[in-house]
């Protein structure tokens, strides 16, 4: 095990940082979009929650290797040409932001309709309201299901190893198929997998104290 | 001219009609009382004045907007008219102070200096300049329902309209709600109150509207004479059960 790390240390970190790197872009961007298409799915125009009800509902029940597979293939074939890191990145993007939609949505409805009344009754608009008063209560709420989530993008990450992304699972299947030693080489993989969720999860924890208080 | 003015405003749910034919006009400086047995529409008329509810039916001008228009600005109209309501709806997530200054800043466009002054002066009014950096939930009601108030009045509006204001407060602190209405009353403002406190109605209120299903059925400028003997047998009906217990 150790002669894996000492000889392939240089292939393993670039795995570590395209799957920390590829992670950062899906979480940031499936909170931005997820937020997005949960406003539309509460929108009071029936066109938003229409957009939101079915972008929610395609990319939730869709595997999310065919997703990223629609961003390596098909769209390099009609539109742009994209790279495995950035197609696998955009395909983890959005299948995670259909969850995310729906934690947040669950959110923004667990917070009473006084909250929004007495900020539009202020002289507030329905979106300034939603911006300054709803939204970060709602998102104190799903800070543990948000957690759960952001989890699960950091494992599903591995989905770049499909499409050739040099994350971690690539750099893993790499090793194992050069060296042989297939059992050490995930094993390796996995603890450094551990290294990167257990933070997360233990940082999540802490913030959910940190804001209830 | 009046600044707020109901010609045959109907209001539906479906098929339940909560408001019938209302036909209303507030006086700028006026204190409205409005009472009624449970379920007539106090609550829906109130908040067919702010756009809270929709009207179906009649016209409805609040301050020059046409609220029977679906393309008035709303948000301009809720400028200045102000609401107070029965659980406070203080925002969670905000200090006593960010709950008072956020929609000056945002709407109004003051900065934050001058809109923390000002938050300051409203706290000394209603008495509770200490309690400026706490958040809502460590506050009791009556605290926090003073605190809605002087959020309403940051915003200098012209109007503030009230739904049952100390219904959901400990006796004990009704009073130092009631005695804030009281200083706000004196300041010439318009104030339309849905209340079951008789006694503010009689002694504060210029003008008695008692509803029952939905309709206006007495309107009154004495309120003193219509506690001594409402006109309606409905209403009479209501103050003997109300007042007799
Ligand atoms: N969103 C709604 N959908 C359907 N019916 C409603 C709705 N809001 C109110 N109503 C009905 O309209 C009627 C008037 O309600 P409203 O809340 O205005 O009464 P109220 O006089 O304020 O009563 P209370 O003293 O209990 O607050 C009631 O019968 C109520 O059930
Ligand atoms: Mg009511």
């Amino acid at each position: 095990m150790i002669t894996i790390i000492q000889e392939h240390l240089p292939q393993l970190l670039t795995g570590l940082l395209n799957t920390v790197f590829s992670s950062l872009i899906a979480l940031i961007g499936s909170l931005i979009l997820g937020t997005i298409f949960a406003l539309f799915e509460i929108s009071p125009n029936r066109l938003l929650r229409f957009i939101g009800k079915a972008y929610v509902e395609v990319f939730r029940n869709i595997p999310l290797l065919v997703i990223v597979l629609i961003f390596y293939i098909v769209i390099p074939m009609y539109i742009i040409k994209i790279n495995g890191f950035m197609a696998g990145s955009i395909g983890l993007t959005i299948y995670t932001s259909a969850f995310i939609a729906e934690v947040i949505k669950a959110g923004i409805l667990s917070i009473g309709k006084g909250q929004m009344e007495a900020a539009r009754s202020n002289g507030m608009s329905y979106l300034q309201s939603m911006w300054h008063v709803v939204l970060p209560q709602a998102f104190k709420v799903v800070i543990p299901p948000l957690g759960n989530q952001f989890i699960n993008l950091v494992k599903n990450s591995s989905i770049l190893a499909f499409v050739a992304g040099a994350d971690l699972m690539y750099q893993a299947n790499s090793i194992a198929s050069t060296t042989f030693q297939t059992n050490q080489t995930y094993l390796i993989v996995g603890l450094l997998y551990l290294i990167l969720t257990m933070p997360l999860s233990y940082y999540m924890r802490h913030l959910e104290k940190k804001i209830t208080n | 001219m009046s600044l707020i003015s109901f010609k045959n405003v109907g209001k539906s749910y479906g098929e339940f009609k909560a408001l019938k034919d209302i036909n209303l006009d507030i006086n700028q400086g006026q204190i409205v009382s409005i009472i009624g047995p449970s379920g007539s529409g106090k609550s829906t008329l109130l908040r067919t004045m702010n756009g809270l509810e929709e009207i179906n039916e009649g016209q409805l001008i609040v301050d020059d907007h046409d609220l029977s228009n679906p393309k008035v600005d709303i948000n301009k109209l809720r400028k200045d008219v102000g609401m107070v309501f029965q659980h406070f709806n203080l925002y969670a997530n905000k200090t006593i102070l960010e709950n008072i200054t956020l929609a000056p800043r945002i709407v109004l466009k003051e900065n934050t200096k001058q809109a923390e002054q000002n938050a300051m002066k409203l706290l000394e009014m209603v008495g509770l300049k200490d309690q400026a950096n706490k958040y809502p939930s460590q506050l009791s009601g009556g605290q926090q329902q003073r605190i809605a108030i002087a959020r309403s009045l940051a915003m200098k509006p012209k109007a503030i309209l009230f739904d049952e204001p100390t219904s959901a407060l400990d006796p004990e602190m009704i009073g130092d709600v009631l005695n804030v209405m009281k200083e706000v009353a004196g300041q010439d403002m318009t104030m339309v109150v849905v209340t079951h406190e008789m006694g503010f109605a009689r002694e504060v209120g210029d003008r008695i509207i008692f509803m029952d299903s939905g309709q206006i059925l007495e309107d009154s400028n004495d309120p003193k004479a219509f506690f001594k003997k409402p006109k309606e047998p409905r209403a009479q009906q209501f103050l003997s059960k109300v007042i007799g217990h």
